[in-house]
C-alpha cells in the first residue's frame, strides 16, 4: 500500500507540477516579490465539452484583463477528477458542471453536499469553502418541515453564496428533445421541469397514433448495471426508474407525490404514516407486501452491503408495520427534504428475491453493487426483457400496474456516433431524441424539413460553474472572488458559447426551480470596472499589468 | 515439428510480456478508477470499500502475483465499470467484431486481388494512372470521414442503410446464429463493412499487384506466351496463382491486426464491438477490462501471425525447404 502510495504521488507530482504549473516549488520564487503566481484553469477537453471549453476560455481573457495569468488547460474528465477531487490542495482553479437528476428537483442535495463544510475533506465541497453562517442555514432548511419557511431559509442561503462567490455559476444549459409527432400524439409528451420531457410522465403517457407502438430512445453512454440497489451511470437511472417502484415519485410540477404509496401524513415532525396502495403486483406474479417495503428501507442499513443508498436512509430511526398496508417511519431529526430524498429515491425491492442475495453476499467481498439479476424483477410500469450491453435495453409494458403505460416497449439504444442521432430520428431508427449534445439549430433544420419532428427545449436542473480553491490564496479572499465573478460576462457566455441555449446562473438552484430562489436577488450582471475597483478597495496591487497582493501579505501555499 | 513447438513458446511469451506491461501501464498511469465514480452522495466509506473491491487496497506486487494467478487459470478478473467477469463482457462483444471485420477483409480481398493483377497487367496505361492513385487515396483517407460519407450519403440522404447499430430496435430472434444469419443484421453490417474494407483493400491489392509484376518477369510466363495461351489465361492460371502466396498469408496477418483496429469503424456506426469497448474501459480506467481486451487482441493477432507462418509453409514449399537447410 505505502510502496504504491508513494509511487503513485511520485508519479502525479511529477506530472501535476507539469500540468498545474501551480505546485508550491513550482510557482517561480523568482518572480515579483508578492506577484500572483501564474494560474491554470483546468476544463474538459475541448471535443467532450465544447461550450464549457469556450467559456472557460472567456474567463481567462477577463480575468487577465483584472491582471493574473491564467492559461486554460483541457484535459480528460478522470484526469480533472482525480486532480480535483483527491489532490485537494494542488490545483487553483477548474470548469465543473452539475446534472439534472430527478431527486435534485429537491434544492437540498445540491446546497448542502457541494458547500457545506463537513463535505470539504472527502465529499464534494472539494474547493474547501467554509461557512459557519452558510452550515446554519442548510442545516436549519433540512429539519424545516414547513415549506414556506424552508423556503425562505433556502433562499438566505443562496444569498450567502452569492455575496461569498465561493463558486462562480456561470449557465443552467437547456436541453433539447425531440420526438416524432407523427408517432406519438404532440400533447401526451410531458415536460418536467428541470429535465425536459425525457421523464417517465412522457413514456407513460405517450399516446401512440399508429401501428408503432414502441417508443426508442437514444442514449451516448453504454450503461453498467441495472440494479436497484446501486446508483450508477446516468443512462442506467433512466431504466430502473421504470421497472421499480418508489413509494412517492417526482411529480411533472417537482413535488414529491404518492405513488406506490395510496397516501401519506405526517403525525408528527419525526413520524410519518405510508399507506401502500392495494393489489400491487411483482413482475413475478408475488405480491407487494408492507414486509416488502420495509426490506427495501432497511437493507441500505445492513452490513455494508448497499453503501450509495446509505445517505438516504441514514436519517430513519425505526420502521414500524402498523397494519397489512401501513408502515411508520420514525425519523432520527425532522426533516423536510425527506419525502423527496428518501421516499422518492428508495426503489421498493421484492424481499423475496433479495434477502437470499444479501445473506450470500454478506459471506463475501462484494457488495450487492456487483449483483446483476439476470430477469430483474420491479413491480413498476415496465417489465424488464432484454439488455444487450452497448446495443440495446427493451422493456415491455406492465399491464398489471395501477398507472400502465400507453406503448408497448420502451427501448433505449446506445448510439455512440451522436452526429448520427438525427439521421436516425428522421429514418425511425429512433423515434425519441432523448440524448443529444449537437448544435441545437441543425436539429431545428432538420425537423423544418422533415415536417413531424416536435423539438423540445427546457432549461436543466444541471448547471455549469468555474471555481477556484480556497485552500489557496488568493482565493480565500471574498473580495478577489466577488471581482473575478463580477468580471465574467454571462450573457455574452450564453451567446457565444452556448449558441443562445441556456440560462444565467448565479446559484445552485436552478431557474427551473421557482419556487426554491429568488431570481432579483440572484440577478448578476458583469462590470469589469466594478470588478477591478473592488480588488482595488482590497488593497491588491497593479504594476505592470500584473495583479500582486496587497502590502505585507505573501503567497504561502499548503499542502505538502 | 520442433520449429512449430519453437513457435508456440513464443507466442507464450508475448502474451505474458503483453500483460505485465499492461498490469503495470495502467497501475501506474495517473487517474484513480474512483475518480470515475465520483458523486455528491460518495462518502470516504463508499470510496474505501470501492478500493478493497476493486483489489487496489493490497500493494502492487501482490496484486500482480493475484491477477497472473488468476490469468493462469483463465480468469481475467472483475471488470470495474460493469461489475461482471471481464471474460462475459468481452465475449458480448468479440463476435460482432470478428464477423465486421472478417466481412470487411472478404470484400476487401475479394476486390483488392483481381483488381491488383489487372493493374499489374495494365502497366504503364492510364488504367494505372488512375487506379494507382484512387488507391492509395482512400487507404490513406481517415476511416471515420469514409465512414461519415457513407453515412451521409447511404443512410442520411438515400436512406438506403441504417444509421448504426447491429440490428433493429427490439428485433426478436432464437438465437445468436439465427441473428447473425439474419438479412436485418447483414443490412446493418453493410455500411461498417464497407468503410473498413475501403481502408483495408490497399494492402491485397498493391502486394497482388506488386507481386503479379514480380512473376510475369519469370521464365514460366515466358514460357506460356511462347505456347501461344491467351493473355488472360496467363494471368489469371498462371501468374496469379503464383503471385497469390503471399497475399493468402496476409489474409490471415489482417484479421489479427484489425480485430484491434476497428475502434473507429465501430464507433461511427455504434457497432457493438471490441473496439469501443476498449475505449469506454481505458477512459473509465477499467483497468481488467481494458487489459483483457488488450490481451484478446494480442491473442488474435499471435495466432494470426503463426496461422500465417504455418499456412506459407504449406502453400509454398519453397520457403520450409529453406529453413530446413
Amino acid at each position: 500500500m505505502i510502496r504504491r502510495k508513494i509511487l503513485f504521488t511520485a508519479l502525479s507530482l511529477g506530472v501535476s507540477a507539469f500540468a498545474v504549473g501551480a505546485l508550491p516549488l513550482a510557482s517561480p520564487a523568482m518572480a515579483d516579490v508578492g506577484e500572483i503566481r501564474d494560474l491554470t484553469l483546468l476544463a474538459r477537453d475541448q471535443g467532450a465539452n465544447p461550450q464549457a471549453f469556450q467559456a472557460a476560455q472567456l474567463i481567462a481573457q477577463v480575468w487577465n484583463q483584472l491582471g493574473l495569468k491564467v492559461t486554460v488547460r483541457g484535459m480528460p474528465r478522470l484526469q480533472q477528477s482525480e486532480l480535483v477531487w483527491y489532490n485537494r490542495d494542488k490545483w487553483d482553479m477548474t470548469m465543473w458542471q452539475m446534472v439534472g437528476r430527478p431527486e435534485r428537483s429537491d434544492p437540498d442535495e445540491l446546497l448542502f453536499n457541494l458547500f457545506h463544510s463537513s463535505t470539504t475533506e472527502s465529499g464534494y465541497n472539494f474547493i474547501g469553502y467554509k461557512s459557519e453562517e452558510f452550515d446554519k442555514l442548510a442545516e436549519a432548511q433540512r429539519v424545516e418541515t414547513d415549506k414556506d419557511k424552508r423556503s425562505d431559509l433556502i433562499k438566505q442561503a443562496q444569498a450567502v453564496l452569492a455575496r461569498d462567490q465561493p463558486n462562480m455559476f456561470l449557465v443552467y444549459p437547456k436541453r433539447t428533445f425531440a420526438f416524432d409527432n407523427a408517432i406519438f400524439a404532440d400533447d401526451s409528451v410531458v415536460e418536467q421541469s428541470g429535465l425536459g420531457i425525457k421523464n417517465i410522465w412522457s413514456y407513460l403517457g405517450a399516446k401512440p397514433l399508429g401501428d408503432q407502438k414502441d417508443m426508442i430512445l437514444n442514449s451516448t453512454d453504454p450503461l453498467n448495471a441495472i440494479n436497484p440497489l446501486y446508483i450508477s451511470g446516468a443512462t442506467d437511472s433512466w431504466v430502473t426508474e421504470l421497472i421499480w417502484d418508489r413509494l412517492l415519485r417526482i411529480s411533472p410540477e417537482g413535488l414529491a407525490e404518492p405513488w406506490a404509496a395510496e397516501s401519506f401524513e405526517w403525525l408528527d415532525q419525526t413520524t410519518i404514516d405510508v399507506v401502500l396502495r392495494e393489489g400491487m403486483k411483482w413482475h413475478d406474479g408475488m405480491p407487494v407486501t408492507v414486509e416488502d417495503v420495509v426490506f427495501s428501507f432497511e437493507v441500505p442499513n445492513v452490513g455494508d452491503e448497499v453503501p450509495m443508498y446509505k445517505p438516504f436512509v441514514k436519517n430513519i430511526e425505526s420502521i414500524e408495520i402498523i397494519d397489512d398496508r401501513t408502515v411508520r417511519f420514525k425519523l432520527n431529526n425532522p426533516s423536510a427534504a425527506f419525502l423527496t430524498s428518501s421516499l422518492a429515491k428508495v426503489n421498493l425491492v421484492p424481499k423475496h428475491i433479495w434477502q437470499p442475495v444479501i445473506d450470500d453476499l454478506a459471506n463475501r467481498p462484494e457488495n450487492a453493487e456487483s449483483y446483476q439479476e439476470d430477469l430483474p424483477i420491479g413491480s413498476g410500469p415496465f417489465k424488464f426483457v432484454r439488455w444487450k450491453q452497448q446495443e440495446e435495453v427493451v422493456l415491455a409494458r406492465n399491464p398489471e400496474h395501477f398507472s400502465p403505460p400507453q406503448i408497448d416497449r420502451w427501448i433505449i439504444r446506445i448510439v455512440s456516433n451522436s452526429e448520427a442521432t438525427i439521421s436516425m430520428l428522421r429514418s425511425g431508427e429512433i423515434n425519441f431524441l432523448a440524448d443529444y449534445n449537437g448544435d441545437p439549430e441543425i436539429l431545428k433544420d432538420v425537423a423544418a424539413k422533415d415536417g413531424d419532428i416536435s423539438i423540445v427545449s427546457s432549461t436543466d436542473i444541471g448547471f455549469q460553474y468555474a471555481t477556484v480553491n480556497q485552500r489557496r490564496p488568493p482565493f480565500d479572499d471574498v473580495a478577489m472572488r466577488r471581482a473575478l465573478s463580477l468580471a465574467i460576462d454571462r450573457d455574452l457566455m450564453v451567446e457565444a458559447a452556448w449558441n443562445g441555449s441556456a440560462e444565467v446562473a448565479n446559484s445552485p438552484v436552478s431557474t427551473a426551480l421557482a419556487f426554491w430562489r429568488d431570481d432579483d436577488a440572484l440577478a448578476i450582471s458583469a462590470n469589469l470596472e466594478e470588478a477591478k475597483a473592488l480588488l482595488k478597495d482590497a488593497g491588491y496591487r497593479l504594476i505592470d499589468g500584473r495583479l500582486h497582493y496587497p502590502e505585507g501579505v505573501e503567497e504561502t501555499l499548503v499542502g505538502p | 515439428m520442433l520449429r512449430v513447438m519453437n513457435r508456440l513458446l513464443h507466442m507464450v511469451f508475448v502474451l505474458w510480456a503483453v500483460a505485465t506491461i499492461m498490469f503495470f501501464m495502467f497501475r501506474l498511469m495517473t487517474g484513480n478508477p474512483l475518480a470515475a465514480y465520483i458523486d455528491t452522495n460518495f462518502t470516504i466509506e463508499q470510496q474505501q470499500a470501492l478500493m478493497a473491491q476493486f483489489g487496489l487496497d493490497k500493494p502492487l506486487w501482490k496484486q500482480y502475483i493475484i491477477y497472473m494467478g488468476n490469468l493462469l487459470q483463465g480468469e481475467l478478473g472483475q471488470s470495474f465499470f460493469y461489475r461482471k467477469p471481464v471474460g462475459e463482457v468481452l465475449m458480448n462483444a468479440f463476435p460482432n467484431t470478428i464477423v465486421l471485420t472478417m466481412g470487411a477483409l472478404v470484400i476487401a480481398y475479394l476486390f483488392g486481388i483481381p483488381v491488383g493483377a489487372y493493374l499489374a497487367w495494365k502497366r504503364g496505361t492510364w488504367v494505372e494512372g488512375v487506379g494507382i492513385p484512387t488507391v492509395l487515396a482512400t487507404r490513406a483517407a481517415p476511416e471515420f470521414w469514409l465512414g461519415m460519407i457513407l453515412l451521409a450519403v447511404f443512410a442520411f440522404n438515400l436512406g438506403w442503410f441504417p444509421s448504426g447499430g447491429a440490428n433493429t430496435a427490439g428485433a426478436e430472434f432464437d438465437s445468436e446464429l439465427a441473428r447473425f444469419l439474419s438479412l436485418d443484421f447483414l443490412w446493418h453490417l453493410i455500411l461498417p463493412a464497407l468503410s473498413l474494407s475501403l481502408y483495408l483493400q490497399g494492402l491485397p491489392l498493391l502486394l497482388m499487384r506488386s507481386n503479379m509484376l514480380e512473376v510475369m518477369q519469370e521464365e514460366f510466363v515466358t514460357m506460356a506466351r511462347m505456347k501461344g495461351l491467351s493473355e488472360w489465361a496467363i494471368i489469371m492460371r498462371h501468374a496469379a496463382r503464383n503471385a497469390l502466396l503471399p497475399v493468402v498469408t496476409t489474409f490471415a496477418l489482417s484479421i489479427g491486426l484489425s480485430v484491434g483496429g476497428n475502434v473507429v469503424v465501430e464507433t461511427v456506426f455504434s457497432w457493438p464491438g471490441l473496439g469501443r469497448l476498449l475505449v469506454g474501459a481505458v477512459a473509465s480506467s477499467d483497468f481488467p477490462l481494458a487489459q483483457g481486451a488488450f490481451l484478446l487482441i494480442t491473442l488474435v493477432l499471435v495466432t494470426m501471425n503463426f496461422v500465417a507462418d504455418l499456412l506459407y509453409h504449406t502453400l509454398d514449399p519453397r520457403v520450409s525447404h529453406g529453413s530446413r537447410n
